[in-house]
């Protein structure tokens, strides 16, 4: 699972990797999504007086609270998908809604 | 049982307050290709609460625009008349019922599954190559018969919303067991009497059975957006219940889980300011 957080750029470590597009007060893009920061770019950052940076993260999410997340979204859709019946496209809407919801809430 | 007769709820849909002028003009305005839009959208401006939640919609997230909007000839000429005119149907027609006395009734529950629908409805068009503007009035508008006979049968109405509840049942269900028809049959009455175009009164009168209507209609289109809504559960309340998927409509549409999964982000991203300048 990725998560994102923002970080003084003194915290900010070589090798980790811009979450948003960083922009200049004119709205030019310093440094694109998702790039993998480099020492010199840190050093440059640090010298426009960039602060803090948003950063994008693997994070191993506990197995038990991602299940239990699962079951939460799936419980809450099988109450409202209960009088759906099962035909095609009801379940192909489950699996649309559903794969979603996990998204949204991951 | 308290069934409703359908001459007894057309006798009620006639003695409704007349629908403001321009609303009634834009409605008459659905085929005619001379329509006098500078007029239009002058009488328009001269209905300041209309005025006043158009140009709420108008700002808000649901067109993306760039600078505000701050007249109704600005709407026109940055929007095109053809929205400000769904726009004034979605929100002048809504505004001429008070369910306020029926007991159950929970008109922001109301709001925000409508413009859910309208949204989902939207999205819907665009990804098909349908008249998104249209499809999201018709979202709007298409469970006005809960409006109406909230509005007009506030008692026989709570007893249905009661047995709904006992029962959980769906809303179809209740109202066929209590009061004899359903909110689409009596949506489609009010279509008639304010002489809605027809692709309107298919998505009012025939969204929860779309395979009996043409394949041209909004019925389709209004029937997935009601699912897609009451599946992501917009209304927030607990009785939220997606009904059967009509298998034509879905084969009419080409839709299938992808095709769906690309316009919820869309349909979340809208839903809460749009509710807003609704409910507003």
């Amino acid at each position: 699972m990725k998560i994102k957080e923002t970080l003084p750029i003194s915290d900010v470590l070589p090798g980790m990797c811009l979450a948003d597009a960083l922009m200049d007060d004119a709205g030019r893009v310093l440094v694109p999504a998702a790039t993998e920061l480099t020492e010199s770019m840190l050093h440059g950052l640090v010298r426009r007086n960039i602060l803090e940076l948003s950063i994008e993260r693997e994070c191993v999410e506990d197995p038990a609270i991602a299940l239990a997340r699962r079951e939460k979204i799936e419980e809450a859709l099988a109450l409202r998908f209960r009088k759906a019946g099962d035909g095609a496209g009801t379940k192909s809407l489950y699996r649309a809604i559903s794969d979603f919801s996990q998204e949204q809430q991951a | 049982m308290s069934a409703l007769q359908v001459e007894q709820i057309v006798t009620r849909l006639m003695q409704l307050p007349a629908l403001p002028t321009v609303v009634a003009e834009l409605l008459a305005s659905f085929g005619n290709e001379d329509v006098d839009i500078a007029l239009l959208a002058q009488q328009i401006s001269h209905d300041q609460a209309l005025t006043a939640r158009l140009l709420r919609v108008a700002n808000s997230s649901f067109y993306g625009l760039q600078s505000r909007i701050s007249t109704i000839n600005e709407a026109v000429v940055v929007l095109g008349f053809r929205a400000v005119r769904s726009m004034v149907l979605a929100v002048g027609v809504s505004g001429v019922f008070r369910p306020e006395h029926c007991p159950g009734f929970d008109p922001h529950a109301y709001v925000r599954h409508s413009v859910g629908v309208g949204l989902a409805a939207r999205a819907l068009a665009q990804a098909t190559g349908r008249n998104p503007e249209l499809a999201f009035t018709g979202g709007i508008l298409h469970d006005i018969g809960e409006l109406v006979l909230a509005t007009c049968f506030p008692e026989q109405y709570a007893k249905v919303l009661a047995y709904r509840a006992q029962h959980d049942c769906t809303l179809v269900e209740a109202e066929r067991d209590i009061i004899g028809l359903d909110h689409a049959v009596v949506g489609g009455l009010l279509a008639d009497t304010w002489r809605f175009p027809a692709s309107l009164r298919s998505a009012v009168a025939e969204h929860h059975a779309p395979s009996a209507a043409t394949a041209d209609s909004l019925a389709d289109l209004t029937h997935l957006a009601d699912g897609v809504a009451h599946a992501l559960g917009l209304a927030k309340t607990d009785s939220e219940m997606v009904m059967p998927v009509d298998q034509t409509a879905w084969q009419r549409l080409g839709m299938d889980s992808e095709k769906i999964a690309r316009i919820l982000p869309q349909v979340m991203k809208e839903m809460d300011e749009t509710c807003q300048a609704f409910i507003a």
